[in-house]
C-alpha cells in the first residue's frame, strides 16, 4: 500500500524530463538561433539610435538621449562588435 | 488715419476653437509686434493668453520691455502671459536628468567616461537646439492652461524645418519602433522556448512610443485645422510677395492651414493730401501697385492692412494703440 505511490513519482518523474529533453532537443538551437539574431538586432538597435558615437548620425541627438541610459550596459560589448573585422561567432556556429 | 479693420477680428472671433494663433512671415516684417497686440487684444476681452516665442533671437522681452527670457510664463498684465524659451537651459536640465537616469538605473558613482563624452557631443549638434525648443513647446502646450496660445513663430525657412523634421522625425522613430517590437518577438519566443516568465515591458519601446507622440503633437498643432489659425504677415513690397507666395505653396505642402494674410507698413494715403516729398509720394505709389496685387492674388484672405507708424511698437502703451488699430479702438 504504502509502495504505490512511489513508482507513479517515478514515472511521473521520468515522464518529465524525458518531455523536457524532447523539447531540449527541439527548441535549444531555435532558442540559440533566436538570442543570436536578437543580438544582431540590439546591436542594429544601438547604431540606429547611438550611430553619433562612431559618426554616423541617424536618429536626432536630442531623442537618442533619451533612449541612451537603457544602453549603457550595451554600448562597450556594441563598440566591439562593430570593430571587429569578423566576428567570432561566424566561425563558432 | 488709423482705419479699423476689422476682418482679421470677425475671423478670429468666429473661430473661438482656433486656440492656437500663428504669424509667420519673412524676419522683420512684424511677427512680434502682431503677435503682442493681437495678445493684449484677446486677454483684454477676457482671455487667458499665452504669447511665447520659439525663436532663440526672440524680441519678446524686447516688445514687453521686460526681460523674460527663460523664466517661464511671465504675467504681464491680467490675463496675458509671455514666455521665451531658452533652448541651452533647456539642454542642461536635460543632459541633467540624462545623467541621473544612468546613475539611477545602474547605482553608477559618476557616468561613465565614455558615455559623458556622448552626452556632450550630442548636445554640440546643431539640430540639438531646434529639438529642444520643438519639445519644450510640446510641455508648453500640452498642459492646455490659457484659452488662446499665440506662437510667435520663427522666421519662414525655420518653421518649414520645424515642419519637415517632424515628419523625418516620426518616420524614423516608426521604423525604429518597429524594429524594436521586433526584437520584443524574439524576446518572447526565447523566453517561451526556456519557459520563463514574459519578460517585462520593454522601456525603450515605451520611450519611442512616448518620443512619437511628442512629436507628433507639437507638429498637429501647426497643421490642425480645427484649431489652428495661421496667418501670414507681409509688406506691400515686390521681394516679400513673391517669397510670401513661394511660402504659402511650400506651407500647403505640409497642409499647414492659412487663415488668412495680413499687410503691414501700409504708408497711410491720406498723407497724399499733405505736402509731402516726392519720395514719400513714390513710395505710396509702389505701395499701391502692390497693394492692388496683394488683393488680387489674395482676394479676401487679405483680412487687414496695418499701417506704419511715426515710431517702432514697443511697451504696452504702443501694443495698445495697435491692438486698437487692428482690433477697434473700443477694445470690444
Amino acid at each position: 500500500m504504502d509502495q504505490k505511490p512511489e513508482p507513479k513519482e517515478e514515472k511521473k518523474g521520468f515522464l518529465r524530463s524525458m518531455q523536457e529533453i524532447i523539447y531540449g532537443m527541439a527548441s535549444h538551437d531555435m532558442s540559440r538561433y533566436a538570442l543570436r539574431t536578437r543580438a544582431s538586432m540590439e546591436h542594429l538597435f544601438i547604431l540606429i539610435t547611438m550611430g553619433d558615437m562612431i559618426g554616423v548620425p541617424i536618429l536626432p541627438p536630442y531623442y537618442s538621449l533619451r533612449l541612451l541610459p537603457y544602453v549603457v550596459p550595451q554600448i562597450s560589448t556594441w563598440k566591439r562588435r562593430l570593430l571587429r573585422e569578423k566576428d567570432v561567432s561566424d566561425a563558432m556556429f | 488715419m488709423e482705419k479699423i479693420d476689422t476682418a482679421l477680428k470677425t475671423t478670429i472671433l468666429q473661430h473661438p476653437e482656433r486656440r492656437y494663433i500663428m504669424f509667420g512671415g519673412k524676419g522683420g516684417l512684424g511677427k512680434t509686434t502682431f503677435s503682442a497686440a493681437t495678445a493684449y487684444w484677446l486677454a483684454s476681452q477676457g482671455k487667458k493668453v499665452l504669447v511665447f516665442s520659439v525663436d532663440p533671437q526672440a524680441s519678446l522681452s524686447d516688445i514687453f520691455q521686460r526681460d523674460i527670457f527663460g523664466k517661464g510664463p511671465v504675467k504681464i498684465l491680467e490675463n496675458l502671459w509671455a514666455q521665451e524659451i531658452d533652448a541651452d537651459q533647456h539642454i542642461k536640465q536635460y543632459q541633467g536628468e540624462i545623467r541621473q537616469k544612468i546613475l539611477d538605473m545602474y547605482g553608477f558613482e559618476s557616468v561613465p567616461e565614455e558615455i559623458e563624452q556622448y552626452i556632450q557631443a550630442a548636445s554640440a549638434e546643431p539640430a540639438m537646439e531646434e529639438s529642444a525648443i520643438f519639445d519644450a513647446v510640446v510641455d508648453v502646450v500640452v498642459r492646455g492652461d490659457y484659452d488662446y496660445y499665440i506662437y510667435d513663430l520663427v522666421p519662414l525657412g525655420h518653421a518649414l524645418y520645424y515642419l519637415s523634421m517632424a515628419k523625418v522625425y516620426d518616420e524614423w522613430i516608426t521604423k525604429i519602433t518597429r524594429l524594436r517590437e521586433e526584437m520584443a518577438e524574439y524576446q518572447g519566443m526565447v523566453s517561451r522556448m526556456k519557459r520563463e516568465k514574459e519578460t517585462e515591458e520593454d522601456q525603450i519601446l515605451t520611450e519611442l512610443q512616448d518620443i512619437r507622440s511628442r512629436i507628433n503633437t507639437s507638429a498637429r498643432i501647426l497643421t490642425d485645422r480645427e484649431k489652428t489659425a495661421f496667418f501670414f504677415v507681409l509688406i506691400p513690397e515686390e521681394m516679400i510677395l513673391l517669397d510670401t507666395l513661394k511660402a504659402a505653396g511650400m506651407f500647403a505642402k505640409f497642409n499647414v492651414p492659412v487663415s488668412g494674410y495680413v499687410v503691414n507698413r501700409v504708408v497711410p494715403h491720406e498723407l497724399l493730401q499733405q505736402d509731402i516729398p516726392a519720395y514719400l509720394r513714390n513710395r505710396i505709389q509702389m505701395q499701391d501697385r502692390y497693394l492692388a496685387q496683394i488683393d488680387r492674388t489674395f482676394g479676401s484672405q487679405v483680412l487687414a492692412r496695418v499701417p506704419e507708424l511715426e515710431r517702432d511698437v514697443s511697451g504696452t502703451e504702443m501694443i495698445e494703440r495697435l491692438a486698437g488699430i487692428m482690433y477697434g479702438q473700443d477694445g470690444s
